[in-house]
């Protein structure tokens, strides 16, 4: 009987925290310079899963991690994440694993849309860059403990 | 003399014969001799028992006495009443259902949420001199939004200019 009123009370509990579980979407983003050049010892490559989604796609040799930012948005709520020194992208969350995102360049917002940011896929948002390179800022949905370790 | 003609003697001396059987067990024992003895020593015996019994009085009146064994009747008829639940009882009664309930809601949104469909990219404002190409890869779980500067006289508007000059564009 006071295993069953326990069980109970933790289970209402446990319905009462999943909404507050669900609001919450943790987002990583990643500037991913894309060059033939292996030259660039100041940037570490970046990491091998989002670099062979991107080879399957893109003529690029290498892919060069320049930034790595992981925020936590509550929802309808956004977040700036600073990709580099004229590059910001405003991520707002909308619910439900869906994301607007703002691409700001030099103060100017060069994009806005709204994508779907489903578990383990990537959004990746891309464009070309000097001397036959190419700039890639990829978005995932992770872990909100990767968010406080940071 | 057999066994049957010896019980009706005894029943004879106990005065538990009709009138009939009582005169021809009366002329057994006056004409046979054993049927006779035994007659003697059954009367014998019967005189001995007199005012041996020891008086038993029950110690309750015999009113109260039967009182008890009614009580006792009623109480094991009368139907079991029926105790009123707790708070907590109440509660539960009230929450069991409404926590199954809960419980199908959470996993009938899992699964709608699970099971629906990737919704289309929108792009709501985006710079005049810039084309935007969506393509997905499902494959490997990739969307690619790619940015075209159609203009390109212009400074690229994303740059990836660091301090470090390697990365700049346009």
């Amino acid at each position: 009987m006071q295993l069953t009123r326990r069980f109970s009370l933790f289970y209402l509990m446990f319905l009462a925290a999943c909404p507050a579980w669900a609001s919450d979407l943790t987002v990583q983003a990643q500037l991913v310079w894309g060059a033939n050049d292996s030259q660039n010892a100041s940037y570490a490559p970046v990491d091998s899963g989002l670099s062979a989604k991107l080879h399957r796609i893109y003529k690029w040799n290498n892919y060069f991690e320049i930034t790595n930012e992981v925020r936590s948005i509550p929802v309808n709520e956004s977040r700036d994440f600073k990709m580099s020194d004229r590059c910001v992208l405003k991520v707002k969350n909308l619910g439900d694993s869906r994301i607007e995102v703002s691409c700001i360049g030099q103060g100017k917002e060069v994009s806005k849309g709204s994508h779907t940011l489903a578990p383990a896929k990537w959004l990746v948002l891309g464009g070309n860059a000097k001397n036959d390179t190419a700039w890639f800022v990829g978005l995932k949905a992770v872990d909100p403990s990767l968010a406080k370790r940071q | 003399m057999n066994e049957e003609l010896e019980l009706k003697l005894q029943a004879w001396v106990d005065g538990e014969l009709s009138s009939a059987e009582a005169e021809r067990m009366a002329a057994l024992a006056s004409e046979q001799l054993e049927a006779g003895q035994l007659t003697a020593e059954l009367r014998e015996a019967k005189m001995a028992m007199i005012g041996a019994d020891i008086p038993r009085s029950v110690p309750e009146s015999r009113e109260f006495y039967w009182s008890k064994i009614e009580r006792q009747i009623q109480l094991e008829t009368r139907p079991a009443p029926v105790s009123k639940p707790g708070l907590m009882t109440r509660w539960r009664r009230f929450l069991m259902p409404l926590a199954g309930l809960a419980a199908a809601s959470c996993v009938a949104v899992f699964t709608l949420t699970q099971s629906k469909p990737v919704t289309n990219d929108e792009f709501t404002s985006t710079d005049e001199a810039m084309d935007t190409t969506t393509f997905h890869d499902q494959s490997s779980g990739l969307t690619v939004v790619w940015l075209q500067d159609n203009d390109t006289a212009r400074p690229s508007s994303v740059s990836l200019e660091q301090s470090d000059d390697a990365i700049v564009t346009d």
